[in-house]
């Protein structure tokens, strides 16, 4: 029973008054319990009249509830997409979709008239203006592009796994014959070797990218919030500015970056390259594109309850753009992990993961298989961490539109 | 006359008065917008305006970190032009790289992320992953050193040879005359990157009754469908794609430097960034290097203008 049990903080409207709280979820019923523990208001799902939502964007949606004596209810919450999915499926009462057909159909019985059923389509049309040969044609086209994108990483994937006699066998083959992790183990012996352990140059990279990606993500976060809904002096014309520089890359502003960066000596530190990490426009363009989608009820009704601004933005607004986090997340882990710093870092000790990899990779032909396992480690953790975010992601992406 | 000007110019004063006082008022009112805005504007600006703007500054000077940056006026940019040939052919080198894979690029990640969209929902995922991992996933374009090696060994080599197209392996990469093509195929492999993304949610997120509508408004054909529905409602994606691949096409720096060489034969590889890393990082002629930085810029910036008022027109 206690797993049936979904939970959501959000703002009930009853007799025209916002009371904020907890909505519990059971199989059958519900109850809205307010911030001081009272139960505002419990029902039975089989009492709804009518149930209707509307999505205020991210997963927060708008519920409003007609109940079997005629009172209205409306229930503004963090997870409602959820939420009102579950009253939805659990709703006894909800209409069932007729058509006219469905009618007509009804009332020819009821006159005893024989009906004909409509052939099938042996190919089911999804989709109005699509004809079969075209689609036939996108899956064959882009199947072969696919192959395309995805056969230099599977070529990766393959060289990191042969042994040496096979990697320069003529002519050479796509899959190995006798799979190995020998290339895998000689990278750790080369790094082994070295003058500093690859432990240290791991631990260097997981330690900037950690770092980096949560002080990008609060930093930025906060920065969004105010830009996305508040509207003050020189907030539209900062994220213009913004929406500019995304196009600037770190190459371009290296050099007086790095004049900068000597200036404030930060050159041969982590700063060198936290600080930059901070500031990168796309993760503050990606949120605040996203926390326009909150209702800005919620914030308001906060703002009634007595909650300052830091309280909202730490547990209303943050906890409500957590797919946002994930895509900012994403794209600081991806340019921070793959950063070989060469230029700003001197000390051996404090390279990168990257930059050691990169020595192996010059080390030429000899070391054809460690540098394809080299590749592998390298692509492997910003990939893992896209497929597995994947739905989160494109849920932020679909508001990352600049609007002129 | 004069009398009515004069008051003209006094009420016109008097209203930007009245404006810069209501804002700095409104600005007092709202001071913990600001308080949240700090951190991230202090970064931001530090590290991403006072760069572009002392990159202009030094781009008028001879600056070499040691002495101090010393005033040459346009000289740097007069060198440019008329005595830096490489500059001249690291121009023409991202010239074409940009002009092929930029609107290529874009085309055709919008092109597969409209295909994508009409595929059932778990093919789609995995054809996103398929299509945007290259983008993320590092220097693996470096694997392509080893599928463009110059010897036999070389895999398109080894196919050409026992096909019999060709009788002698082709140094894809360190002969001029093949690098670009090569490179441009491997940014190409590339480029379904953020703004891939940004189509593929966008395409997702058209209200699906605009096509039930349009069917009905004599929209006939999936052609039909793209230019009156679909690219209209996804302009704010356009442009942002399009940002992005202006940064993609104009910043090519890694790929040659990985896959041709640095500095590759000829310069035949050398793009406007790789130049600007030259001069930057390994003559230490910041000044230069500032002047090319500064060069670059305007023409991102008037690319965006241009691609912004070219999208207006879209779907009217």
């Amino acid at each position: 029973m206690s797993e049936m049990m979904i939970k959501s903080s959000g703002t009930l409207v009853i007799n025209g008054k916002n009371v904020r709280g907890v909505l519990e979820c059971a199989a059958s019923n519900a109850r809205f319990i307010t911030k001081k523990g009272e139960t505002a208001f419990e029902f039975e799902f089989a009492h709804i009249r009518a149930l209707k939502n509307v999505r205020n964007g991210g997963m927060s949606s708008t519920i409003t509830m007609k109940m079997a004596d005629e009172k209205e209810y409306v229930l503004m919450l963090n997870a409602g997409v959820k939420i009102f999915n579950h009253m939805y499926a659990a709703w006894p009462g909800k209409p069932t979709q007729k058509s006219r057909a469905d009618e007509l159909h009804r009332l020819a019985e009821l006159r005893g008239e024989k009906i004909e059923k409509p052939k099938k389509h042996k190919i089911h049309r999804r989709h109005p203006n699509r004809s079969i040969g075209g689609d036939i044609m996108i899956y064959i086209m882009l199947a072969l592009v696919a192959c395309l994108m995805a056969f230099p990483l599977v070529f990766a994937v393959s060289s990191a796994l042969k042994p040496l006699d096979e990697l320069f066998r003529f002519p050479p083959t796509i899959f190995p014959q006798h799979p190995t992790l020998d290339n895998f183990a000689d990278l750790f012996v080369t790094m082994g070797q070295s003058w500093v352990p690859f432990s240290r140059y791991l631990t260097n990279t997981v330690l900037i990218t950690f770092l980096g990606t949560l002080g990008h993500l609060i930093i930025a976060s906060m920065a969004a919030f105010v830009l996305a809904k508040y509207d003050f002096p020189g907030g539209r014309f900062f994220f213009g500015v913004v929406t500019t520089c995304l196009m600037f890359s770190g190459y371009v502003t290296g050099i007086p970056n790095y004049v900068i960066m000597s200036k404030l000596g930060m050159i041969d530190t982590y700063w060198a390259l936290l600080l930059p990490a901070f500031a990168a426009p796309i993760g503050l363009f990606m949120m605040k594109q996203f926390m326009e989608g909150l209702p800005t009820a919620l914030i308001e009704a906060a703002h009634i309850d007595g909650a300052n601004e830091f309280r909202i933005f730490w547990s209303i607004v943050m906890p409500n753009v957590k797919p946002a986090w994930l895509t900012v997340i994403i794209f600081s882990v991806q340019s921070l992990w793959n950063t070989s710093a060469a230029t700003v870092i001197y000390s051996e000790a404090k390279k990168t993961l990257v930059y050691a990899l990169q020595q192996i990779q010059a080390g030429g032909i000899a070391r054809t298989g460690q540098a394809a396992a080299v590749t592998v480690v390298v692509m492997a953790v910003p990939i893992v961490i896209f497929i597995i975010s994947q739905s989160k992601i494109l849920e932020t992406m679909a508001s990352s539109g600049i609007k002129d | 006359m004069s009398n009515t000007q004069l008051s003209f110019t006094r009420r016109y004063l008097n209203m930007k008065a009245d404006k810069l006082h209501y804002g700095l008022a409104k600005a007092k009112r709202m001071k913990v917008c600001y308080l949240f805005l700090a951190p991230y504007a202090i970064l931001f600006l530090t590290f991403f305006i006072l760069p572009i703007c002392t990159s202009i500054f030094y781009g008028f000077t001879y600056y070499n970190i040691l002495e101090k940056p010393r005033f040459i006026g346009m000289q740097n940019y007069i060198n440019l032009i008329l005595q830096d040939e490489v500059f001249l052919t690291s121009v023409k080198n991202t010239f074409v790289i940009a002009v092929i894979t930029g609107p290529v690029g874009y085309i055709l990640s919008f092109m597969f992320a409209w295909f994508i969209n009409e595929l059932p929902k778990w093919l789609r995922a995995i054809a996103v992953v398929v299509f945007y991992a290259p983008s993320i996933s590092g220097n693996a374009y470096s694997i392509f050193s080893i599928i463009f090696r110059g010897d036999a060994y070389g895999y398109l080599n080894s196919i050409l040879l026992n096909l019999g197209f060709i009788d002698a392996p082709v140094l894809w990469l360190t002969n001029p005359d093949y690098i670009m093509p090569v490179l441009i195929f491997v940014i190409l492999w590339m480029s379904m990157g953020t703004g891939f993304l940004s189509f593929v949610a966008g395409f997702q997120g058209i209200d699906k009754s605009m096509y039930e509508a349009g069917y009905v408004d004599g929209v006939r054909n999936r052609w039909q469908e793209l230019y009156f529905i679909t690219l209209p409602s996804m302009k704010p994606m356009l442009l942002f794609g399009a940002v992005m691949s202006i940064t993609s096409a104009f910043n090519v720096c890694d790929v040659p430097r990985a896959l041709a060489g640095y500095p590759s034969t000829d310069y035949a590889a050398r793009t406007v960034v790789t130049h600007l890393f030259d001069y930057g990082f390994s003559r230490f002629e910041m000044g230069y290097a500032s002047a090319i930085a500064t060069l670059l810029f305007l023409v991102m910036i008037l690319c965006k203008k241009f691609i912004s008022s070219a999208l207006e027109k879209v779907g009217t």
